[in-house]
């Protein structure tokens, strides 16, 4: 029975693994502090709820925190992104800026230049290219839901 | 009279409770929540494991308590055996003068609207 209601709970409880796993270590301790008090496991039971009401309320009384953690984490990994998307954006510009447009006069006097513009500069500037819309994607997305989540709990 | 405003109460004074038990001797979950509903079930309601251990999760992640896991030689398992840190001790002060005030200033309020109620009379 308690085998049963610990393998329950632990699906049930959507916490990161650490916590999660002081968690069922505790609930090892309440059945077997309980029983070397005389009780039953299903008095124990009874007193902690379903597996699902118990691990719905103990995620509750510790919202706070992760919601707190997790907009931490939002906030670092928009920051993150954004960089990262400057920094390619930036880097495409350069390269753009820098790359010589087809059949221009007067700028063929270099051949590696030529060689470097045609093999490198239109991969590498299109590659940056996504980079950069998809870190200004992700940093969009983050932003959004830190400020959803923000509203959420407030 | 167990309304929202009850339940308030309750979950604003329950971390300083668990600290003093805690700051008394070292102590475990199954003996915390015995205490709490030896003296304290008639006014706090029955404390329940889903309730008090979340709490003392919250306490040692702010740094409050600290736990030591010693093999239990009853159940075959461990225990947890929480006590107080140095700066567990220091927000429990701060917390019980907080408290003196806070009673001390509410209580007057109660003072004032009992008198105006007895003048009237």
């Amino acid at each position: 029975m308690k085998e049963q209601y610990m393998k329950q709970a632990e699906k049930e409880l959507h916490l990161p693994h650490k916590i999660k796993k002081d968690i069922i270590r505790d609930l090892n301790e309440i059945f077997a502090s309980a029983l070397e008090n005389g009780e039953t496991e299903q008095q124990v039971i009874d007193r902690l709820g379903t597996p699902k009401e118990f691990a719905a309320s103990t995620a509750e009384q510790l919202e706070i925190d992760f919601a707190a953690s997790e907009k931490c984490t939002r906030i670092i990994s928009s920051v993150l992104a954004l960089a990262v998307a400057s920094v390619a954006f930036a880097i495409y510009a350069i390269v753009r800026a820098g790359s010589v447009p087809q059949g221009a006069i007067g700028q063929a006097d270099a051949m590696t230049n030529l060689k470097i513009g045609g093999t490198f500069g239109m991969d590498i500037s299109a590659v940056l290219l996504v980079i950069g819309i998809g870190a200004a994607v992700a940093a969009v997305n983050q932003i959004i839901r830190s400020i959803g989540k923000n509203r959420r709990y407030l | 009279m167990d309304s929202r405003y009850v339940q308030q109460f309750k979950k604003g004074s329950l971390e300083m409770i668990l600290l003093c038990l805690i700051a008394r001797k070292e102590t475990y979950g199954y003996e915390i929540i015995t205490e709490l509903n030896n003296n304290g079930a008639a006014v706090l309601g029955y404390a329940k494991e889903g309730t008090v251990y979340p709490i003392l999760y919250r306490l040692q992640e702010a740094g409050f308590i600290q736990c030591r896991i010693a093999p239990a030689a009853a159940n075959g398992g461990s225990k947890k055996y929480y006590s107080l840190t140095l700066e567990g001790n220091e927000t429990l002060k701060e917390l019980i003068s907080f408290w003196e005030k806070y009673a001390d200033c509410v209580n007057g309020f109660i003072g004032d609207y009992q008198q105006a109620v007895e003048v009237s009379k």
